[in-house]
């Protein structure tokens, strides 16, 4: 790709202990667009979302944040420049909506600069941007799994960051608010440029919302591109160990796929797959 | 768009800082209280009277020399302990925390009977100044925690592994503290017993000014450092995610914690549950604002411990029972219902 990177990660080697997770990865996130990193379980996607924000230190390698190694930023400036919202994501149920969205001017803050208008400001963009001003008085505990996860993307929005990482952010999510969750990241995309980094397991989310997929296999990217390059059968088969139809989805023209069945032995030019369910 | 937030939350913060004020009068009225009390009750008005510098010269004596230390002691303690508390159930995002339960309170009470064994002769004394005292306590609360952390390690951020850990440094460290006081000299060993449980009554003016002093710019270190506890109440990641170091921080807290449990202990001995149940209130009475919070935890804390200090004066005058052992009546019971209601909101 030529388009200009915000992220670029060289050689990175993940491992927990001496379990090597991923091994000397290569791969560049590209300024302004929707990335997408999908693979079956245990491949490592979230854990290399969460070395992009320096939640997991590297075995070795760099990543490096418009050409600086994030290795060098303080916490709370790399917090200016990467947000996240984790996977399961967890606050006293006591919280109010407010308080949560508010913890989000935590890096902007500091003992010589007090909360200001500007922090009043991205807490109301950012409430009002996820729809959930209405539900500021609200105690966290008292939210339905949608409004929760609204409540959360608030947060990280309020952090006011140029890349926003996301862990896995549609599941537990009925299909209405699946889609209205990633509807919200991509108008953020559009609208205000931001890079998003997204961990999905569901394939066709994924191919419908990302600009780039990346394909993440037993530690290594296996291939990465627009999804009409990505959504092939030989391809889905090879990293999801999926046998596969892909057509054009009518409405978006997004490749969509049909899955048929277990590639095991189908796809022989596979390496033995070692995936459970 | 600010305006009704601005709305929502001055009532909200009137009615949190109008409970403290309650709390702060029924202080004041407990400490006044706790000075009147005794062999022979002495008003509340001359109680103030002297607390303001006037009075008659015999309640100038019974109220500055007798009873007055024990109640500061009580006081000071009390809410050194109820504040560290507060800052061990925030920090670990668990209301079951507390110095007694992550072995603070048995590793301080450690420190401080081997300074006591090794540094007292045959009658008793100590040959070394007893500002000392709180240095051994503090190492030994400062042992204790960093075992408990140690040994969790990596399962720190598990609040349960944590507990258990605790629970077990505690174990093994009230084990030494007996086999000390038994192997100890054998006239040290009553004394040490009744200290261990928690006692105010033997307590003087010049080992109140080492705890003020100590306390003073803790306590100040302490509000610098609760600036952060609001980030802190979320998970690991999301906490680093928005920019606190967490690591960092939850090592300067738990230190900050023991040294305040390490001040009180060193000096009231092992007093059980206060640094459980009086944040546990205040969370109650004041909910989670930060400021508010710590302050109605350290009165409460505070006034547990004056309060039962009184009741045993009261009740089993002539004979002085460790005021530990009220506070470890009333809280056991509560840190079963604690638990029993954590077990409920879990299943």
């Amino acid at each position: 790709m030529d388009e200009p990177s915000r992220i670029d990660i060289a050689d990175l080697t993940l491992a927990y202990g001496s379990d090597i997770v991923l091994d000397a990865l290569n791969l560049s996130i590209p300024r302004g667009r929707i990335t997408v990193l999908a693979g079956p379980n245990g491949c490592g996607k979230s854990t290399l979302l969460r070395a992009i924000r320096r939640l997991h230190a590297p075995k070795s390698g760099y990543i490096m944040l418009d050409g600086k190694d994030i290795a060098r930023l303080g916490s709370k400036d790399l917090a200016r420049q990467i947000g996240l919202l984790a996977q399961s994501p967890s606050a006293p149920a006591d919280m109010t909506v407010e308080e949560l969205v508010r913890l989000g001017r935590y890096p902007h803050q500091s003992m010589l600069q007090p909360w200001s208008a500007r922090d009043t400001a991205a807490l109301e963009r950012a409430m009002d941007g996820t729809g959930v001003t209405h539900l500021r008085g609200r105690r966290i505990g008292s939210l339905s799994g949608g409004q929760l996860q609204r409540a959360w993307i608030a947060m990280v929005l309020a952090q006011e960051t140029e890349v926003i990482c996301l862990d896995e952010p549609v599941n537990h999510l009925d299909m209405a608010h699946q889609l209205d969750c990633l509807d919200l990241v991509t108008r953020l995309n559009r609208e205000e440029g931001r890079t998003i980094v997204l961990v999905l397991h569901d394939l066709n989310l994924a191919a419908r919302y990302a600009d780039k997929l990346v394909f993440v296999h037993h530690g290594r990217v296996v291939a990465s591109g627009g999804p009409d390059k990505m959504m092939r059968p030989d391809l889905i088969a090879q990293v999801f160990d999926v046998r596969a139809e892909v057509i054009t989805d009518p409405v978006h023209g997004r490749p969509l796929c049909i899955p048929l069945g277990r590639a095991t032995g189908q796809a022989s030019n596979t390496a033995p797959t070692k995936l459970g369910v | 768009m600010s305006a009704p937030a601005l709305a929502l939350d001055v009532p909200a913060n009137r009615g949190r800082w109008a409970v403290v004020a309650i709390i702060a009068a029924l202080f004041v009225l407990l400490l006044l209280s706790g000075v009147g009390f005794g062999s022979t009750w002495i008003g509340l008005d001359h109680v103030a009277g002297v607390l303001l510098g006037g009075g008659e010269k015999m309640d100038r004596l019974v109220v500055l020399t007798l009873r007055l230390p024990r109640v500061v002691a009580a006081a000071l303690a009390g809410g050194a302990i109820a504040l560290a508390g507060y800052l061990l159930q925030r920090i670990t995002r668990n209301e079951l925390a507390s110095p007694g339960v992550l072995g603070v309170v048995d590793g301080a009470a450690l420190g401080v009977v081997l300074f006591l064994a090794i540094f007292s002769n045959e009658s008793n004394a100590l040959v070394i100044p007893v500002t000392w005292q709180p240095l051994a306590a503090g190492l030994g609360a400062l042992l204790a925690i960093t075992l408990v952390l140690t040994l969790a390690g990596r399962q720190a951020t598990s609040a349960v592994r944590l507990l258990l850990f605790g629970i077990a440094v505690a174990a093994v460290a009230k084990a030494l503290t007996t086999i000390f006081m038994l192997i100890g000299p054998i006239y040290q060993a009553s004394q040490a017993t009744r200290w261990l449980a928690g006692a105010v009554d033997t307590i003087n003016w010049g080992e109140i000014q080492i705890m003020a002093t100590v306390l003073g710019p803790l306590v100040l270190l302490t509000g610098l450092l609760a600036r952060h506890l609001p980030p802190a109440d979320l998970d690991d990641v999301s906490a680093r995610g928005i920019g606190l170091n967490v690591p960092l921080y939850r090592v300067l807290v738990f230190v900050a914690a023991a040294a305040l449990t390490a001040i009180a202990v060193s000096f009231v001995g092992g007093v059980g549950f206060i640094g459980l149940i009086a944040p546990h209130l205040a969370r109650l009475l004041v909910g989670r604002a930060r400021l508010a919070g710590m302050l109605a935890a350290a009165l409460l804390g505070g006034m547990m411990l004056m309060g039962a200090d009184l009741l045993v004066r009261v009740a089993f005058a002539p004979i002085e029972v460790p005021a530990g052992t009220v506070t470890a009546i009333v809280g056991a019971p509560y840190f079963l219902f604690l638990l029993m209601r954590k077990d409920q909101a879990n299943g």
